[in-house]
């Protein structure tokens, strides 16, 4: 695995404006980094990050499985009790899923290891499906990286391939926190893929979502609502005051309720429970464990709330020294704790890979480099290119 | 080139978005009536296509009108006398109110295609000579043959009354960004 530095496209505030991305005068593409790129060969990529991505997925299946039937196991991730039997229809009627991303550590040597799954509302969905892939076409015409580079990048297709197999029928709603613009513009991409795919759409925020006389949801116009495909956590619905019509509610999401399970970093532990030794899993408990305890006391470990998102409210203590310990507002939260393997450093940057899986394919590759060991929201994203 | 997606593919996606910017929406045929006895009296339609698009729109408008709690708020949208009782009740017992069905529309009948949807059609106090679907798309105002908006012809979808909003929001507005 290598950071190859290159040259950035000439007219990169062109670009940026071409895809409604933010470029700011001597700073650049935010959140995008072209001066380099991160090379791979064939092998590595199939062996080492789709194999064991997709092999993941299926081990997560399986937790789904038995989680769904064990309110104990329900209960430690904080699903709210009336959430059980609906997360239990939705996996038992074969809901399907549309995407995630598994971000994982791996260094171009040894196997990538699991550090959380994003399986409910990953982002950065566009610079993965279509930016990163313009800048390959475009960098290898200006030679700026060699002739034959490919990319593990099928991203778009398979989105537009598997939405209409989700059996929606009729108008399906999109919503997000319409305060966030990069949530709105991971959705406006959604929604793109959608209407490719012939699926009628239309975009509401959150908070305008209403409710009628008969449980049902419905949009500023007063129609019901029958499928939504929701960039917003499964947790925090849950949560909020009309999470208890959600069971009655009659509608069809995107994410499917289930997926509440792997959203969650008690996933790890349970992964680790169920598949323990497996080379792509670290070892992961629930802090309240007795194992727990014996994994802290060797004095390196990973302490992550259950429900953060963006690398909040992390700690990495290595050999009984706090290394890392990042800020949010999680710390209230029920934690697990995790073995710790160190993002591989290039050039003082931590690569963070996520490889994307759709209908549970692993489809396609993402990389977020920050400047330490816990990737935050301020993280860049590299592009890559597999040539052997 | 196993990883490698067609070019064609980014190419859509660039074009979709510039089709949706740059270029006026495409039209199509429809024929639009005040009621079943103008129908009729068009040249272009057979008493029988009238009275089965007429049917098929009626049968659609309880359900895809929109609805209000009140009949004052409906007759503020679309008149006075331009309301009617809904056959729905709330769940409080009252009644919800929905406006009058102001004419309906139908596909183009051209090549004896009498089987084209149907759908009701109303007028509100905001363009009070104008047709607009149960989506509030404005179709104008000529009755008989005419061309309206393609996403105008989507089918409607039925509309509830809202008892309350804004109970999904709070942790977003907690927490910042949804995604990771």
């Amino acid at each position: 695995m290598q950071r190859i530095i290159t040259t950035e496209r000439p007219n990169l505030a062109g670009v940026a404006a071409e895809h409604e991305l933010e470029y700011i005068e001597g700073r650049g593409i935010i959140g995008w980094d072209e001066s380099a790129y991160y090379q791979f060969t064939q092998r590595q990529i199939e062996e080492d990050i789709q194999g064991p991505s997709e092999e993941i997925e299926e081990m997560c299946f399986q937790v789904v499985d038995r989680a769904v039937s064990n309110e104990e196991v329900l209960g430690r991730l904080g699903i709210p009790e009336f959430f059980w039997d609906y997360i239990a229809d939705s996996w038992r009627k074969g809901e399907r899923n549309l995407y995630g991303r598994m971000d994982l550590s791996y260094n171009g040597k040894g196997p990538a290891k699991l550090l959380e799954y994003n399986a409910d509302t990953p982002t950065t969905l566009y610079e993965s499906a279509v930016f990163q892939w313009e800048w390959l076409e475009q960098a290898m015409k200006l030679k700026l990286i060699p002739e034959g580079c490919d990319q593990l990048n099928s991203l778009h297709e398979s989105m537009v391939q598997t939405l209409p197999q989700l059996g929606i029928e009729g108008l399906s709603h999109f919503a997000c926190n319409q305060d966030i613009e990069d949530d709105k513009g991971t959705l406006a991409y959604l929604e793109e893929c959608a209407q490719e795919a012939g699926v009628e759409t239309c975009f509401l925020g959150m908070e305008d979502i209403g409710v009628d006389d008969q449980g049902c949801f419905t949009d500023l116009d007063n129609r019901v609502i029958t499928t939504l495909v929701k960039l917003y956590p499964w947790e925090w619905i849950m949560a909020e005051e009309f999470g208890r019509q959600i069971p009655s509610s009659g509608v069809k999401f995107i994410e499917p309720p289930w997926k509440a399970i792997l959203s969650n970093k008690g996933l790890l532990a349970l992964l680790w429970g169920m598949f323990e030794g497996h080379p792509n899993l670290l070892p992961a408990f629930f802090e309240d464990d007795s194992a727990a305890a014996e994994f802290i006391n060797t004095g390196t470990y990973v302490r992550k709330p259950m429900l953060s998102r963006q690398g909040a409210n992390i700690e990495i203590v290595h050999e009984d020294k706090t290394l890392e310990h990042s800020d949010g507002p999680y710390g209230n939260e029920a934690h697990i704790i995790q073995g710790f393997q160190p993002l591989p450093e290039f050039n003082g940057g931590y690569p963070l890979l996520g490889c994307w899986l759709v209908a549970s394919k692993a489809v396609g590759l993402c990389i977020r480099e920050d400047r330490t060991l816990v990737t935050s929201k301020d993280a860049c994203f590299i592009p890559h290119v597999v040539l052997d | 080139m196993k990883f490698r997606k067609s070019v064609s593919t980014i190419l859509m996606v660039s074009v979709s978005v510039l089709a949706l910017t740059a270029c006026e929406e495409p039209k199509v045929d429809a024929s639009i009536f005040k009621n079943l006895e103008q129908c009729k009296g068009d040249p272009l339609t057979t008493s029988g296509q009238c009275e089965n698009n007429f049917k098929e729109a009626r049968s659609q408008h309880a359900a895809v009108a929109p609805k209000y709690s009140t009949a004052e708020d409906c007759q503020a949208d679309f008149g006075a006398d331009k309301c009617e009782v809904a056959p729905y009740k709330s769940s409080s017992g009252g009644s919800i109110f929905m406006p009058l069905m102001a004419g309906y529309m139908m596909g183009s009948l051209l090549g004896g295609r009498g089987s084209m949807m149907s759908q009701p059609l109303y007028r509100s106090t905001k363009s009070p000579t104008s047709f607009s679907t149960a989506e509030n798309r404005n179709v104008g105002s000529k009755t008989g043959r005419t061309k309206v908006a393609s996403s105008a012809t989507s089918r409607p979808t039925f509309k509830s009354s809202t008892r309350s909003r804004g109970g999904f929001g709070s942790s977003g507005r907690r927490f910042g960004s949804s995604a990771t």
